[in-house]
């Protein structure tokens, strides 16, 4: 990686999504995405700590605090400091047209394939926890259903929905139908379908945040054993055909988009130099099992397991993950502070806590201490990506970071 | 053995041997009928394998050619984008009942695999290579799998579109799901062991539940071979016969060994049935075998048998025994000759019964005559002296007179002991049975001897068995007999000599040993020394040892004598 890091100073375009303007002051954590400002620099911004402010017009306010970026190209990373306040009052006002006025009432059903089985709703975590304060749980069936209703005396006010309506255990293949067939308003769905979707359908989808890794385990403690398997593993292909295509190849933990450097680790395959290294082990190292604990992921696993016999190690998938030497795991970024996020993130995998990075050096290098030695190797970062009804309306349900936002939804046909 | 044994065993053990053979030749006809049509069902099982096979194959071949076909094969063949089609081929297979499926590109690498779906990308090389599979046809093929490699019945077929080529490769597998769709007659089996590994591994050998390894060394033949083998495993009713069979692959290497196994619980069936019904009727047999048997040694050895025990009659001394005739056979012939020759044996008897009896009396007439005339002569004399002095000599008659009468008084006294003698012998009593001391009578006797022992100057000696057992007999006879004994000895001792009287214990009897030193007897007189009337001496009625011999008789003991001449005599008398 070229470590050679020169300061400079590149104009930055700020989009603001009109959609976000439209809507109903809601946090402003959006600011721009490339594809929304076509012709400019890549450049992803994520905003924490937004100030909102939000009146009954539908003004819409938002300060942004100092931040840095990174950016770069496959040279390497070049810093950048961007040290400013930014004030966007409220001064993008559109004309509300009678198809696009909020409308109260109906109630949003949401499918799942997750199965929570706890006793009580979750508390924490991206999903139904994300539906406080605008709504409380009225009903919880583990494992099969849960309805929310709308808070009246919500902070941010009332919201459009008089309730959401979530049904677990809901393969992606029975989401899809019922959302074809209208007994769905929003549905996951999984990277391996994104493509498939029609092109009427309306998604929604946050940044990536899913982390796909493998994380391995104490047993492994050849470290060529783990580097052997981390080059053997062909991203490209994986990405190309079991991931449709979606999210991004990445050797960082932090996405590109969080963090600007995620590009500067390698993620590339080295199948010669994979041979070699297992070559050198001794011949117990080189068979080890891989677990998977979810089964969306085993295919990714099936073929991690392929290239690696292909790199001349042995790796059998077991259906208990946590007994696997290596195991194929999805995190997902809690913050979008990426020194926060990073922290987050070794702290789920158990990691030594890095040390707070005060500067994107700090925190690249913090990163790079993470991942050396191979114990956690990133694979892809995946965003989270819905499908929505026709008759469902608003902002975006889904933050960047993948939070339901579901306050600033509203359902045709509901009352003016 | 007796005769009656020998026969019947001969008899038994013919119907036995005769039996068996029969049972054996029944059973090895039955056998041999039934490994013809145990034969004939395993080719025709073969055969219908085969046929089965062959539409498998063509089953294959239509469902391969039926995807190639369609519009979503050709869609992926003129998708400038393989990514988007990768479960493609799981879909397909499906609808078609295909165990097995790949798509794949023009260079053979996989764009998508029904059973190995994250295998894309890979390249499958011989569907590329020009040479090995031909389209329309089904042949067998080592598919790799994610849990190992299997053998398969595959088909290729291309489609060629949008100047792109697919490759569509699939079929089933062959296991025991395969296997478990062959309709099979009842009491066979079929096993494939896929010859995947370079050694034999059971677990290859699809079918068996359990019990691989008894295939082992069948199928290592075949695949060493490469030819077609039969052998018989197991044993009992769990036998079978086994039919193994190579499966070549398009590249002549051997990929399968088809294993035909056709129960022969029905032949053990068939055989332990035969066996029991043998085994009853043989018991039959045999046993009306030794009835008959019984029943004609019964009746060929009865004659035999009256004939051995009218032999042992006349062999016990009833010569009148006869043996009834009842047939003109060889049996009858020698029944009478036995009865010819008993009844001359009765005529003989009579005869030298009558001889010996004529010579008795002749015998007893010249001993009489003899006895008699002895002291008749002096008589006659005496008498005629007396009539010759009372005419001559008147005044000498009166002293003549007085001594003829002495004379006449002694010979008559002479005639009348000859005449006590004679009727003792006539009239000997029964012995009065008590028990006896023989030492006690021994010693009496030679004590009354003593006299005429010193005139005859004798020697006598007494040797008598201190322990000697009381025995039960009549003591005034055997005294009697011991008398004769002793006045024998002294007699035979006219120059004196030793006389030894000797008890001995003889088992539970006794013996009694009278001895003498005298000139001893020839073996001529030894014989005939116990005949009535038979002497040696120039006196005597002959009757002392014959009266002996019957007393030692009438007491059931025995009487023996032992003499050499020159040498003394020895009389033995045992007494029990």
């Amino acid at each position: 990686m070229n470590r050679d890091r020169k300061e400079k100073v590149l104009p930055v375009f700020l989009c603001v999504d009109p959609r976000l303007a439209m809507n109903r002051s809601r946090p402003l954590t959006r600011l721009t995405q490339k594809r929304d400002c076509p012709g400019n620099r890549s450049l992803t911004v994520a905003a924490q700590n937004a100030h909102r402010s939000r009146d009954r017009k539908g003004a819409v306010g938002a300060v942004v605090g100092e931040r840095s970026f990174i950016l770069g190209n496959q040279a390497g990373p070049s810093t950048i400091r961007f040290a400013a306040t930014l004030l966007i009052v409220g001064a993008l006002f559109f004309p509300a047209s009678a198809a696009t006025r909020p409308r109260y009432g109906g109630t949003l059903r949401v499918e799942m394939r997750a199965s929570i089985e706890t006793a009580d709703p979750p508390q924490l975590g991206p999903g139904m926890p994300d539906l406080a304060p605008a709504f409380s749980i009225t009903r919880w069936e583990a494992g099969r259903r849960a309805v929310f209703a709308a808070d009246e005396n919500a902070p941010g006010g009332r919201p459009f929905l008089d309730a959401v309506e979530v049904e677990m255990a809901r393969s992606p293949r029975d989401q899809a139908i019922d959302l074809d067939v209208g007994k769905a308003d929003l549905i996951e769905i999984p990277p391996v379908e994104a493509r498939r979707q029609p092109a009427s359908r309306r998604t929604w989808s946050s940044q990536p945040v899913r982390v796909l890794l493998l994380l391995f385990g104490a047993r492994m403690d050849d470290a060529r054993a783990r580097e052997a398997l981390t080059l053997a593993v062909d991203r490209t292909a994986i990405f190309n055909v079991l991931l449709q295509r979606q999210g991004e190849i990445s050797g960082a933990l932090l996405p590109q988009w969080l963090s600007g450097y995620a590009f500067a680790f390698n993620a590339a395959s080295d199948a010669a130099r994979a041979r070699a290294l297992a070559a050198s082990l001794p011949a117990q190292a080189r068979s080890f099992s891989i677990g998977v604990e979810e089964a969306a992921l085993r295919p990714i696993a099936e073929r991690i397991a392929l290239n690696a016999r292909d790199a001349g190690l042995a790796v059998t998938l077991v259906p208990q993950a946590s007994a696997a030497d290596v195991r194929l795991l999805e995190v997902r970024i809690g913050s979008a502070d990426p020194a926060h996020a990073l922290a987050g993130m070794a702290a789920a995998l158990g990691l030594p806590a890095p040390p707070r990075a005060e500067s994107p050096d700090a925190l690249y290098n913090a990163e790079r201490s993470l991942l050396d030695g191979f114990r956690v190797v990133p694979l892809f970062h995946l965003a989270d990506v819905y499908g929505v009804a026709a008759r469902v309306r608003g902002a975006p349900g889904i933050s960047p970071l993948g939070e339901w936002r579901l306050e600033n939804v509203w359902l045709e046909g509901g009352r003016p | 053995m007796t005769f009656r044994t020998r026969l019947l065993l001969v008899f038994t053990l013919t119907v036995v041997a005769s039996v068996g053979m029969v049972e054996w030749l029944v059973t090895r006809a039955t056998r041999d009928a039934f490994e013809r049509m145990e034969r004939q069902r395993a080719d025709a099982l073969v055969a219908q394998f085969q046929r089965e096979f062959d539409a498998r194959g063509r089953e294959i071949v239509r469902a391969i050619r039926n995807i190639a076909q369609s519009d979503a094969a050709v869609s992926v063949a003129i998708s400038a984008d393989d990514s988007a089609y990768y479960n493609e081929a799981s879909a397909m297979a499906r609808a078609h009942g295909l165990g097995l499926l790949e798509l794949a590109g023009g260079d053979g690498a996989i764009i998508s695999s029904a059973e190995w779906p994250v295998r894309f990308g890979y390249v499958e090389e011989w569907l590329a290579a020009p040479t090995g599979w031909k389209p329309g046809t089904a042949f067998l093929r080592r598919e790799e799998l994610p849990d190992g490699f299997t053998l398969a019945l595959v088909a290729v077929e291309t489609v060629d579109a949008g100047g792109r080529q697919l490759f569509v490769a699939g079929g089933q597998q062959l296991d025991q799901d395969f296997l478990a769709t062959l309709v099979l007659p009842a009491g066979m089996r079929v096993l494939l062991y896929r010859n995947l590994e370079p050694e034999f591994a059971p677990h290859l050998l699809a079918g068996a539940a359990a019990g691989a390894q008894e295939f082992q060394p069948l199928i290592e033949r075949v695949i060493r071979d490469r030819r077609p083998q039969v052998a018989t495993l197991g044993s009992g009713s769990a036998a079978e016969t086994i039919h193994a069979l190579p499966l070549a692959g398009v590249e002549n290497n051997l990929l399968a060994v088809l294993v035909i196994a056709s129960s022969r619980r029905e032949l053990v069936e068939l055989e332990n049935s035969l066996g029991r019904t043998g085994a009853w009727v043989a018991a039959g047999a045999i046993l009306t075998g030794m009835l008959m048997a019984v029943w004609a040694t019964a009746r060929v050895t009865r004659p035999v048998r009256r004939l051995a025990a009218s032999a042992g009659q006349v062999a016990a001394g009833n010569w009148n025994t006869t043996v009834e005739v009842t047939s003109r056979d060889e049996i009858g012939q020698l029944a009478q000759a036995f009865n010819g020759m008993t009844h001359e044996l009765v005529e003989q008897r009579e005869r030298l019964l009558q001889t010996e009896r004529v010579a008795a009396w002749r015998e007893l007439a010249r001993r009489l005559a003899h006895e008699l005339k002895n002291p008749l002569f002096p008589l006659q004399i005496t008498v005629e002296n007396m009539q010759r002095a009372r005419e001559s000599h008147p005044q000498e008659f009166d002293e003549v007179f007085r001594e003829g009468s002495r004379t006449l008084l002694a010979e008559l006294a002479n005639l009348k002991q000859i005449i006590a003698r004679f009727s003792d012998f006539a009239k000997m009593p029964a012995p009065e049975m008590q028990p006896v001391n023989l030492n006690t009578l021994v010693a009496e006797t030679m004590k009354l001897f003593e006299a005429q022992f010193v005139r005859a100057r004798v020697t006598a000696r007494l040797d008598l068995e201190p322990a000697l057992p009381i025995v039960s007999a009549d003591p005034e006879q055997i005294t009697r007999a011991l008398r004769n004994l002793v006045l024998n000895a002294i007699d035979a001792m006219p120059e004196g000599g030793t006389l030894t009287a000797r008890t001995t214990q003889q088992g539970a009897g006794a013996r009694i040993e009278i001895s003498d030193s005298g000139k001893g007897l020839s073996p001529e007189e030894c014989e005939r020394l116990f005949t009535p009337y038979y002497t040696t001496k120039t006196h005597g009625t002959g009757l002392g040892l014959a009266i002996v011999q019957s007393v030692i008789s009438d007491h059931h003991g025995r009487i023996s004598v032992e003499s050499q001449p020159g040498k003394g005599t020895t009389f033995r008398i045992d007494l029990g």
